[in-house]
Formats: C-alpha cells, structure tokens, sequence
C-alpha cells in the first residue's frame, strides 16, 4: 500500500511533467497522446469502481463513453449551426460550451447507468455481463442509423468546444482541463474506497451473501457503485469527442467496452492510477508496434495472456515487486 | 404467545417430491437457548435458511416479535433484527478481523450510504467493533486478515458478526464446529452472557455444549421435529436416543 502510494506520487509528478516537456521541446503531438491517455484513463476509472471494487463485470461501458461523446458532439454541433435541438416540449439549442455541456454530460450518463443498472443488476456472473453488452449494441446500431448526426460516418463539430477566458484549442491547456477531470475522479475513486459506503461494496465483492446477511442492500450499493462509474466514464465520452473534435458510433461498440476492460487489467484491476497506468501501455503499444504492423493487437492478446497468467494484479504491481526487491 | 420472540408455524420445503422440511412448529422464548438437534441432512441448515428468507419456504408462517416476517426479503428480515451464522464460515476474506466486525455495525449505524467520510476515522465505529471483538476474544487479531485466521478464529469471527448486528433473535448454524476446549468454553458463556438480551436458536452437533447450554431441545429427523422438550426430557425421550443420540448417553 505504501509502495503503491509512492508509486502514485510518481505517476502525478509524469503527468505535471509532461506539458513542460512538450512546451520546451515543442512537440504538441505528444501531449495530445498524454491527453488522450488521460482521457482513456479516466474512462478505465470509471470503469474500475464497478468492476475492480465491485466485482461487476460490465461489459457495456462503451455506452456510458459514446453516451457523453454523442451528447458533446450534437449540442456542439447544434450551436455550430445555430440550430434548436428540438422545439418541443420546449426550445432547447445548443452549446458549445464546456462549463454548459459537462452538467448535461453528467445527467445524462448517470440516467443511463441508472436505466442499464436497473435492469441489468437483477442478474449476476456471465447473464450481466451479456446484458450490458447488449445495451451497449443497441445504443450502437441506433447511433448508425441516426442519419441527423452522421450515422455510420459520425459526426465532425470542427471547432473543440469552448471553456472561459482560455483557449481549449491550444493542446496544453486542454491537457490541462482534462489532467483536471483525471485528478477529480482519482479524487472521487479515492474517497469512495475509503468511507463506508466503499467498504460495503468492496465486501459485496467478495462475499455478496454476507453483506446481505448483516442487513446491507447489497442492489442499491451495486446500483449507486454502477451509476457513479457510468458518469465518470460518461465524462471521458464528452472530454474524447472534444480531443478529436468528432465522434462516431465506432465509440459506442463492444470493440471500446472491452479496450476500457483492456485498460483496467493491464493496469491492474482495484487500483487507483491501474486503469491509467494501462491506457497509457495500451496507447504506447499502438504508437510503436502499430507502426511495424496493422495488427499489432496480435502482440496486446499476447501480453494480455502473459500478464492475466502470471502478474494479476498488473503492470502496476511488477514496479511495486521491483521497489520491495530495492529496499 | 407473549413469551414468545419467534414463532414458526407449520414451514415447509420441498425439491420435487423430497420435503426438506416438513410443517415445521417451532418456537424460541426470551431469554432462552433453544437448541435444534438431528442427524445430518434432516433438514436444520435449511430451516434456518428459510427464517432467514434465503431459501422461500412452500407453506407456513413466520412470527417475530408479533410481527408476521413471512413475506419480507432476506434483508429486511436482517434489519429487523434476525442475525445469523453460516455453517461453513461466511467473512469477507480480504478484510481484516475489524473490518468484517466494522461492515456488520453499518447498517445499524445508518453509515451504509456515507459516500465521502473515510471510515477510518469513525472513531464510534471503531470503538464498537474492538468491544465486539474483545468479546470473541479475537482482539489481538483484529488487523490480521480474516484470510489468514485460523478455522477455529474464523468461527469466532463469524459469531462477533452476528453480534454486532444487535439483533433481537440470533440463529447460530454449528458455531462451534472445529473449535478447541478454549474456544468452545468461550463460546458457552457468550451464549450465556448474550441470551438474555438475544435468545438463540442453536443447531449444534456437540452434544456436550448443547447439554451445558440449552433450556430447552428440539430434535428433527427426515424435515420433521419428532420431539421438543428440556434437556433431560430429550435425554430420556427413547425416540430420540434411536434416531439420534443412540444409547450411550
């Protein structure tokens, strides 16, 4: 535990690292990579609260990331085109402002983690996991056959959405708003874990049928877990669709719900910088590997199978083995 | 009836054509240990299953405390006051003795849905749980984990989890199976000690604490209750000694 905060601080250190880095050496490029790992991560945790704390396996959380891309995009792409969204059962147009779209990011994520849990944490094991996923598809098929906001092709807002008094078009200030969110769900995982309301859920984990025993509504702890890790992965949706200035239904598919399980494990499952940690791999890998060969995901299967068979807990853990061998 | 903090009438199971229990009438009085007894199989684990509400029962009624329970969920019946132990040991392996001990005073506490507030610093809460564990005599263990406890320790813990929750009725499942001479001498005058406050209905194959403990003795055989009485009742009861105590006692 020690180890792994020591390890955390380093990683902080990196992140604040790295806009310097960029700006002396000026390379945006890399910063962008950085702010796209950020964002990713931030998804994978969301992610790690339901499934490294408390054991459910969703298979679906691409719905909460396109959910919070297509609602950026189309309120962005309304207010682009100074058009009302819809007129009734009262006018709403759009925005283009980060500061109006992030409320309305998070409702709208936490409605459909609130929809999806329901009805999803009646089941348990493989029947949840195949409920999810199904969500997950329907949201994506709809997405392709929505032809207003581009369908199959996705939808371009052109210009990255605006936040006061800075200009999000300028990569470090944008890693900087997203290095922001990062810090707030690190925060907020944080806190959770350690109040009570964590540790019931960390239990229900581990032993479900006792945690009833003792008189704890296991369903409304999984569904409150299920809601909160919905919207921060929702708020990585919104913060992607502004990085690439576009979103399609591609972010909607099980393809992204299982590179965000891919995030959480690589960087090992219940702990907090993990998911981060394995976005940033996962990125690195693509960069490097990707440019020798298109299928380079043939050498991530092969990690992923070396890693789950013999270092479970993460890339994370193997620094922390190397620091206990140190001292 | 007013002596009465729980009441069974008439409960009954059945998978197919095998009735697990069999219009089961049985009764547990303020301050008394009732223990239930039979050969392995006859049907105790699963009655207490159905008090619990984690197994639904087929016909019958549940009486606690004058409030019908009959068809209140597993949870609710925990919250009103129905705490129980697993035959085979039931903690959350991950957490350390005090947590488990911790985990079970939530709910009371109304701290469940404490989102922010680290629990580390609920000074209450820890304070609770080493009373609690002092009791089990668990104390010096409790940052160890309960993956690391002994059987014998991890019986104990299973009772302090049951104790935490205050209950008005305790429903112990074998709590002193794979126990020591020291352990089972612990758990005898906890019982004792706890009764008063919360009565107990006890299935236990350790013939020797149920005799030191229990006022009164129900015996069950194929999912029925073929005799109830005191200990020295049962003891005598020759129907009893064929189909489970035999003749040596």
């Amino acid at each position: 535990m020690i180890i792994e905060k020591f390890l955390n601080k380093w990683i902080l250190f990196f992140l604040l690292l790295i806009p310097i880095l960029g700006f002396v050496l000026e390379e945006p490029y890399y910063i962008t990579l950085t702010t796209k790992v950020i964002i990713l991560g931030i998804a994978g945790i969301g992610l790690n609260l339901a499934l490294g704390y408390c054991g459910l396996i969703s298979f679906g959380h691409a719905a909460f990331f396109g959910l919070g891309g297509y609602v950026t995009g189309i309120l962005s792409f309304h207010a682009l085109n100074s058009e009302l969204m819809f007129s009734w059962p009262f006018t709403a147009s759009g925005s283009s402002n980060m500061l109006v779209i992030w409320p309305i990011v998070i409702i709208t994520s936490a409605l459909l983690s609130f929809i999806i849990g329901v009805l999803s944490l009646r089941t348990t094991g493989v029947y949840f996991i195949m409920i999810t996923l199904a969500f997950a598809q329907m949201l994506y098929f709809f997405a392709i056959s929505w032809p207003n906001y581009g369908g199959e092709d996705g939808l371009s807002i052109y210009m990255r959405n605006s936040f006061p008094m800075v200009n999000t078009m300028d990569p470090i200030t944008f890693y900087m708003i997203c290095l922001f969110w990062l810090l707030l769900a690190v925060f907020i995982s944080a806190k959770l874990i350690n109040s009570s309301f964590g540790m019931a859920f960390q239990a229900i984990k581990q032993n479900e049928e006792r945690v009833k025993s003792v008189g704890i509504e296991t369903f409304k702890v999984k569904l409150l877990v299920f809601i909160i890790s919905g919207t921060i992965t929702g708020l990585a949706g919104s913060l992607y669709t502004d990085l690439n200035r576009f979103i399609s239904p591609s972010v909607l598919n099980w393809q992204m719900s299982g590179e965000i399980m891919v995030f959480v494990i690589l960087g090992g499952i219940a702990r907090l910088y993990g998911p981060l940690v394995g976005a940033a791999f996962f990125i690195v890998l693509e960069q490097t590997l990707g440019g020798y060969t298109e299928n380079w995901q043939f050498w991530l299967g092969l990690i992923l199978i070396l890693e789950i068979l013999y270092v479970r807990s993460g890339i994370l853990s193997l620094f922390e083995k190397k620091l206990k061998y140190e001292k | 009836m007013k002596n009465k903090i729980l009441n069974i009438k008439s409960l009954s199971k059945s998978y197919g054509a095998f009735k697990v229990t069999d219009e089961i009438t049985i009764d547990l009085h303020f301050d008394e240990i009732h223990a239930l007894i039979g050969p392995n199989g006859a049907g105790k684990s699963t009655l207490i299953k159905q008090i619990v509400g984690s197994v639904k029962h087929d016909i019958g009624s549940i009486i606690l405390d004058q409030e019908d329970i009959t068809d209140l969920t597993d949870i609710e019946r925990a919250k009103i006051g129905i705490s129980r132990t697993f035959q085979v040991s039931s903690i959350i392996p991950q957490f350390s003795a005090i947590d488990n001990i911790i985990l079970s005073l939530l709910d009371k506490s109304n701290k469940t849905f404490q989102l922010f507030k680290s629990v580390k610093n609920n000074k209450e809460l820890y304070l609770n749980a080493k009373k609690i564990l002092k009791e089990i005599e668990l104390l010096e263990k409790s940052d160890v984990s309960a993956s690391d406890l002994s059987h014998g320790d991890r019986r104990k813990l299973e009772v302090g989890l049951a104790l935490a929750m205050d209950p008005k009725v305790f429903l112990f499942d074998e709590p002193m199976a794979g126990l020591d001479e020291s352990g089972t001498n612990m758990m005898i005058n906890l019982f004792k000690k706890i009764k008063s406050n919360s009565p107990i209905l006890l299935i236990e194959h350790d013939m020797d604490a149920v005799f030191a403990l229990a006022d009164r003795v129900s015996v069950i055989n194929y999912g029925k209750i073929v005799a109830t009485g005191t200990v020295d009742e049962i003891r005598q009861n020759e129907l009893v000694r064929d189909v489970y105590l035999g003749y040596e006692i």
